[in-house]
């Protein structure tokens, strides 16, 4: 089945303790396709990211992956993480590993790569990412926008089929950003599959083939960039906007 | 006569010995079944019991170890196996150790000088005394007191005795007597004596021969008749401890029977005669080295081996409690059920090693397990068990803390990268929890090398125990203690630096050049990219 859609969100729900974060949440994602997820910070956008990955547990409704539940207790975890990669906002480099090792353990441990396998991956990563001169380093020798893109050549490391980033650009100073969005807009034309929470309206609106605005736990609209940011329809999408477009 | 026994640890034992249970250890029958007479000393109390480095005046090797036993007390445990036709063994044990050590079937019988009192006679049993002291006062030999005839003679005078002994309370008896606190053993009387702090101590007649000799300028008082302390028999006769209704008492009170009053008295002459003494000229160090060194060399051996290894198994357990305690919630009702009792039996394990002295574990698991289910181990083993666990127990929770240290976002990169909690924990927090971990481990380590000091009540011969034999026999209570104390800093300071290297190299080098590190890694050739 060519259409059926690789991610598929029904009817989500999410709430810590009695504060209900999703409402209820409900899209799909092609296989190909990069998704932006806009937004007021609040909105849930984070939660929803994480909820795909499983760093959070739904409290209601489905997650579908290649049309299957992910939240069955017979599906294993770790197998599913292998396959939708993660980008955090505070890069998460393995502190006590050099970057060359932040790349290659992973592959060894969870996808049982042999070293040299693992070491010709990381480097060809490393080096598309422009790091490759910084493979002995140690995390907390280098800035954020470095540590960024050795988080994600550590994530493409593993081959995903999907791809998460949790407002990768928002921890970096401003004359990081390019670095850290050229390598997602690098990423993108590979034809991976993206969802991107993000701050950043200029890049949501080149490198997107879609984009979801979240407003108070659910998606108050969503469409190709050209819809939102050229037509958006709900006032809470314009004055969302307005505020940011003003700048860029 | 001496301290009071801890029959306390008994009952605390007993109760902490249903947790213990199903510790690895095999049964071994109790010690009476071989053919060994199994004798319990302090071998540090002459000229009762003491320890010498060769079998000189017909001295017996102490068990495990290769020192030898000698004294009163060994002469007449001689004598005693010999009627029963068995092989004498000396099993050096603190004094505190002995009477868990006989009820458990470790020894045999506790010949150390010890009174039959009836506290004691409530839980073991006692033959005929095989030596009756009486009570006496050591003077300085210059003083006004060296003439005395009767205890009245000591009006206004600055008297002590050994602590918890009936010696003290016969101090009372004395009218006008100005009573000092009382002290922790003759050493240390002798040393105050001298220097006039005190005016005489009240002790047993060996003890007076012995200050005598050893020191030129202290002598004691000889009594006259009907003018000395007033005691009880109970207090001045020495007899033999044994297991209630041990079937041997006949026959070893048929052969105290035999030894007159004239060969008790040579025998105790004999061994005042013989009882170690360091010489007076030349450099006490060098003195107490040459004479005790090997003594304080195996004491050091043993204290580190004890520290060595309880810390190292026991940073083990606790990495592995450490692991096992952060195991996020299964899905599964019956794997989240399971985990729940684990965490909740850790959590136990932790609680009662940690709230409980080590001197108690190691009793309860030494003397307790034998006595309640014959499990008999090897002291070594059970020493290095219990420091392990117990040190397991702390580390656990430092561990602890080093894994609550780390950023949970590195939990978060390794789960989204579809490692298990096995190679999160091994790939990711542990080292660096362990980092964090380190400087409270290495105090671990150093709380391990003073406190194993405690494990001298299961007769292991370790640092401070060799110090506290030396000091006993060697009378010179200050001296030794101050070479005891500085093998422990020398190991301490050494440990302590030593670590700090440890820490340093995990760090790796401060440069922040890090392009200058590239060529350590050879890059393999790779395709030119798109």
């Amino acid at each position: 089945m060519a259409d059926e859609p690789l991610i598929q969100v029904k009817n989500l729900k999410k709430s810590f303790g009695n504060h209900e974060v999703l409402t209820d949440i409900n899209f799909n994602v092609q296989a190909g396709e990069v998704v932006s997820i806009i937004g007021r910070s609040g909105s849930g956008k984070s939660t929803l990211l994480r909820n795909i990955n499983l760093l959070e547990t739904p409290t209601g409704g489905d997650i579908l992956f290649h049309g299957k539940s992910i939240l069955g207790e017979d599906v294993k975890l770790s197998t599913y993480r292998a396959k939708v990669g993660m980008v955090f906002q505070s890069f998460n480099l393995f502190n006590n590993m050099t970057v060359l090792q932040n790349v290659m353990v992973p592959q060894q441990t969870v996808l049982k790569r042999d070293a040299a396998a693992a070491k010709t991956h990381a480097l060809e990563l490393l080096k598309q990412v422009g790091m490759d001169p910084f493979i002995a380093a140690k995390p907390d020798q280098l800035s954020g926008g470095q540590e960024q893109r050795v988080a994600i050549a550590r994530a493409e490391a593993m081959d995903p089929e999907v791809l998460l980033f949790d407002e990768p650009t928002s921890a970096l100073d401003p004359e990081m950003v390019d670095d850290v969005l050229n390598t997602m807009t690098a990423l993108a034309h590979t034809g991976l599959t993206m969802i991107i929470v993000t701050h950043e309206m200029a890049f949501a609106r080149d490198v997107s083939d879609r984009v979801i605005f979240m407003n108070n736990g659910i998606i108050a609209e969503s469409g190709t960039p050209d819809q939102i940011f050229g037509n958006p329809q709900q006032t809470a999408t314009k004055e969302f906007l307005k505020r940011y477009l003003n700048r860029v | 006569m001496k301290k009071h026994w801890v029959a306390r640890l008994g009952v605390l034992g007993l109760a902490l010995s249903l947790l213990l249970g199903g510790f690895a250890a095999k049964p071994v029958n109790a010690a009476s079944d071989d053919n060994t007479f199994k004798v319990g000393m302090e071998a540090g109390y002459a000229p009762f019991n003491w320890t010498q480095n060769t079998d000189a005046n017909h001295a017996v090797k102490i068990q495990g170890s290769h020192e030898y036993a000698n004294g009163y007390d060994v002469q007449i445990a001689r004598k005693v196996a010999k009627a029963l036709h068995k092989k004498v063994v000396v099993v050096k044990t603190s004094w505190d150790g002995l009477p868990p050590a006989l009820t458990s079937g470790k020894i045999d019988a506790i010949i150390a000088g010890m009174s039959p009192t009836p506290d004691r006679r409530k839980t073991i049993d006692f033959t005929n005394p095989y030596y009756i002291s009486n009570l006496t006062m050591v003077v300085r030999k210059d003083s006004k007191y060296a003439k005395a005839k009767s205890i009245a003679d000591f009006k206004g005078a600055k008297v002590t005795a050994q602590l918890s002994t009936y010696h003290y309370q016969a101090i009372n008896q004395i009218k006008g007597v100005v009573k000092e606190p009382a002290m922790n053993d003759f050493p240390a009387m002798r040393v105050a004596l001298e220097s006039g702090t005190i005016d005489g101590y009240v002790s047993e007649v060996p003890e007076g021969i012995t200050a005598e000799r050893a020191n030129p300028n202290l002598m004691y008082i000889h009594f006259a008749k009907g003018q000395g302390f007033k005691t009880d028999a109970s207090d001045t006769n020495l007899a033999i401890g044994l297991r209630k209704n041990d079937p041997n008492k006949a026959k070893i009170n048929e052969l105290l029977a035999t030894i007159s009053n004239k060969e008790r008295a040579r025998l105790m002459n004999e061994a005042v005669d013989n009882q170690p003494s360091t010489e007076k000229s030349g450099n006490w160090f060098m003195a107490i080295m040459k004479q005790y060194g090997p003594m304080l060399l195996r004491g050091t051996g043993m204290t580190l081996l004890l520290a060595l290894v309880g810390t190292l198994v026991g940073f083990i357990i606790g990495l592995l409690v450490g692991i096992i305690r952060t195991i996020p919630k299964p899905k599964k009702l019956g794997q989240r059920g399971l985990r729940a009792v684990i965490n909740w039996l850790l959590s136990l394990y932790i609680e009662v090693f940690r709230g409980t002295p080590m001197i108690v574990q190691a009793a309860v698991l030494y003397y307790g397990a034998a006595q309640a289910w014959h499990l008999n181990m090897d002291r070594t083993t059970a020493a290095l068990l219990i420091v392990s666990i117990n040190t397991g127990a702390y580390i656990s929770e430092i561990i602890r803390g080093g894994i609550i240290s780390v950023d949970e976002g590195q939990f978060e990169a390794a789960s989204a990268l579809g490692m298990t909690h096995l190679q999160t924990m091994m790939k990711v927090i542990l080292p660096q929890a362990v980092r964090n971990s380190l400087p409270a481990v290495t105090n671990e380590f150093i709380v391990n090398i003073k406190d194993t000091s405690v494990l001298s009540v299961i007769s292991v011969s370790e640092l401070f125990f060799s110090g506290e034999t030396i000091a006993g026999q060697s009378f010179q209570f200050f001296h030794t203690y101050l070479i005891v104390s500085g093998i422990y800093l020398i190991m301490t300071f050494t440990i302590s630096r030593l670590f700090r290297l440890i820490e340093k190299h995990l760090d790796g080098p401060k440069d922040y050049n890090v392009m200058n590190n590239q060529m350590q890694v050879e890059t393999p050739k790779i395709g030119t990219e798109s």
